[in-house]
């Protein structure tokens, strides 16, 4: 099957400095390479620290590139960040917002900024928060505040949409419903990019994962293939183990902070 | 000239101005309790209290007496000694003379005595200075002499100024700095540490269109807080503004935007919401000693003087006094007005060139 690339990376690079080594820097993201289908559901899928978020930031155009390139939709990133912008939903790891609007204004404010309107209550309809409209973003619980952001990133209609851990924190409950609303983004026909660290998060609700450790990728394939391939168990019995094993024996034991 | 976005979003903060009540409220009791302050103290010096013990009680010590009652340096008050001297200490009299017994006797010149309160030494040259000439002048009298020498005061500039005309431009010079850079300046920092600055930079504005949309929306609100002020300064406090209010709001606006500027780029210096405070006070506290807004810049040391001149609440603060006093217009080209659009060019580029809406590290 031919699939349409619609996120191609190529080796890219971000430093920062090197807090234990002053005037030195180290690779956040080290040389990485990623191809990413139109319609597809990606998982960034790594411990912390491992160069999620800076890989993220890099493709949504928030973060400077030191090395290499991204095409987003055929938009260099580097050279159009702005049209890039335009075509792309982010939701960001912490939301905060001007004090004092309601999501109502919030929404309008948005689409205001991508230059297009926007009926509020549509599309908190969408993301089940339709009774919310008079709401203070402080007033919602933390599953409402996570599908109020994405609310947000929706203002546009947008051809991609990335979620930087979007269930982090959230119960059981509000998980489960936050993943359905992904699924139903993307039978629509939206491109979902996300990264996580909930193993169950990225065996259930991506297409294909990519493990990232100290800013490498160091494997990729769908949930299933990883799983055949990774998983210490007996080769006689298919599947048995699940992502986190995969996980444990990619990136090890240690303790990551 | 502005783009929907732009204008939207300057909606938003006035919004959220609007609904921050206590904000609100607050913006507006300063310029009440400016004007209050300069209704009840009109800001000319009170008189002398002077107290008076006239112990000749004769037609020279009398026609004394009325010439120091007319000057109206003095408030005087009559009586005995003893109890003069009481108040003295209490600090409802600022000096005591007494006019001795030998008052009348021109072969001896008469010995007056002046008692102080030694706390009160900065009005003791008045004191001298005005009875001495009042003696004179009754010296002249008696003894029949034209003096030589008339002072007529004349006001070069032929209308009353008073200190609160003085004042006014300076303050609303000082205020529009004040109120811009924290419109601008402290609210930057906490957007930006909240993370809300990353969240808007998500979508596809620039830094100019955030700037540009504060700008705006501070820019009408000051304009609402100092016309306030202008408002109570004329209706209540009488003051004039010679050069009328179309260039005195032309000037508001550019030093408004002047500020907000330069709030902003102290703003993106700034790292912490506590660095934020020392930062704005280093560069907001030299401008009110060194911008003639108490005290004229002439009176500064000669060597300071240009730099003065070219600071940018200096040009706001001149240029406002010259409308408000002398009756100048916005629309005259001078050193001035040249300072006015230098510093509305280098503050638009430091706050555009240094924006920075990502949280920086310490």
């Amino acid at each position: 099957m031919y699939l349409m690339s619609i996120i191609a990376a190529t080796n890219l690079q971000k430093f920062y400095p090197d807090p234990e080594v002053p005037g030195s820097t180290f690779a956040a993201v080290n040389t990485i390479n990623l191809n990413i289908h139109a319609g597809e559901i990606f998982g960034l899928l790594g411990p912390n620290g491992a160069g999620k978020t800076s890989t993220l930031e890099m493709l949504e155009g928030l973060n400077e590139i030191d090395g290499g390139s991204v095409l987003i939709d055929g938009i260099d990133v580097q050279k159009d960040p702005f049209d890039v912008k335009k075509i792309i939903g982010v939701q960001l790891q912490s939301n905060e917002y001007f004090d004092r609007l309601n999501l109502s204004d919030l929404l309008i404010l948005f689409a205001h900024l991508y230059s297009t309107s926007v009926n509020p209550t549509e599309l908190l309809g969408k993301v089940n928060l339709e009774n919310k409209l008079y709401a203070k973003p402080d007033d919602l619980s933390g599953g409402q505040k996570q599908r109020f952001s994405i609310a947000c990133a929706l203002v546009h209609d947008p051809k991609i949409l990335f979620l930087d851990e979007p269930t982090t924190g959230l119960d059981p409950q509000a998980k489960h419903n936050l993943w359905k609303l992904v699924k139903a983004l993307n039978k629509d026909g939206m491109t979902i990019v996300l990264t996580t660290h909930n193993m169950e998060e990225a065996e259930h609700l991506c297409d294909r994962i990519a493990i990232m450790d100290q800013g490498k990728i160091i494997a990729e394939d769908t949930p299933q293939e990883l799983i055949l391939k990774y998983a210490p168990d007996p080769p006689q019995t298919p599947l048995h183990g699940n992502i986190e094993d995969v996980f444990l024996a990619l990136t090890g034991h240690g303790l990551r902070d | 000239m502005f783009t929907k976005p732009q204008l939207h979003l300057a909606g938003i903060f006035l919004k959220i101005f609007y609904r921050d009540r206590q904000s609100l409220i607050f913006s507006m009791l300063f310029p009440l309790i400016f004007t209050f302050a300069f209704l009840f103290a009109d800001g000319e010096p009170d008189p002398i209290k002077l107290g008076l013990v006239n112990q000749s009680q004769n037609e020279l010590s009398t026609q004394f007496i009325e010439l120091v009652k007319q000057d109206p340096l003095f408030a005087v008050t009559e009586g005995g000694e003893a109890l003069l001297r009481e108040q003295l200490i209490a600090g409802d009299q600022t000096a005591i003379i007494v006019i001795p017994m030998s008052f009348d006797r021109l072969e001896s010149s008469g010995q007056m005595r002046l008692l102080l309160d030694a706390s009160q030494v900065r009005q003791v040259g008045a004191i001298q200075d005005a009875l001495a000439a009042m003696l004179l002048a009754i010296e002249r009298d008696i003894l029949n002499i034209q003096p030589m020498f008339v002072l007529q005061l004349e006001d070069v500039k032929a209308r009353p100024q008073r200190y609160i005309d003085f004042l006014l431009p300076g303050i609303i010079a000082y205020m529009l700095m004040n109120l811009c850079i924290a419109g601008s300046g402290f609210n930057i920092v906490e957007y930006r540490r909240r993370g809300i600055l990353k969240r808007l930079f998500v979508t596809p504005i620039r830094p100019r269109d955030f700037i540009i949309s504060i700008v705006l929306a501070r820019m009408l609100i000051v304009i609402i807080q100092l016309s306030v002020i202008i408002a109570l300064a004329i209706g209540l406090l009488k003051v004039n503004i010679v050069g009328g209010l179309l260039s005195l709001y032309g000037l508001i606006i550019l030093g408004a935007l002047i500020f907000l500027c330069i709030g902003f780029f102290l703003g993106s210096l700034a790292k912490t919401q506590e660095s934020i405070r020392p930062i704005v006070l280093l560069f907001t506290f030299p401008q009110l000693i060194f911008s003639g807004i108490f005290f004229p810049i002439a009176s500064l040391p000669l060597v300071i003087q240009p730099i003065a001149h070219a600071l940018p609440l200096s040009v706001i603060a001149t240029s406002m006094r010259d409308i408000a006093n002398d009756g100048s217009s916005l629309f005259v080209m001078n050193l001035n007005m040249l300072g006015i659009i230098l510093w509305i060019l280098v503050s638009f580029f430091i706050a555009t060139k240094f924006f920075v809406w990502r949280k920086i590290a310490n």
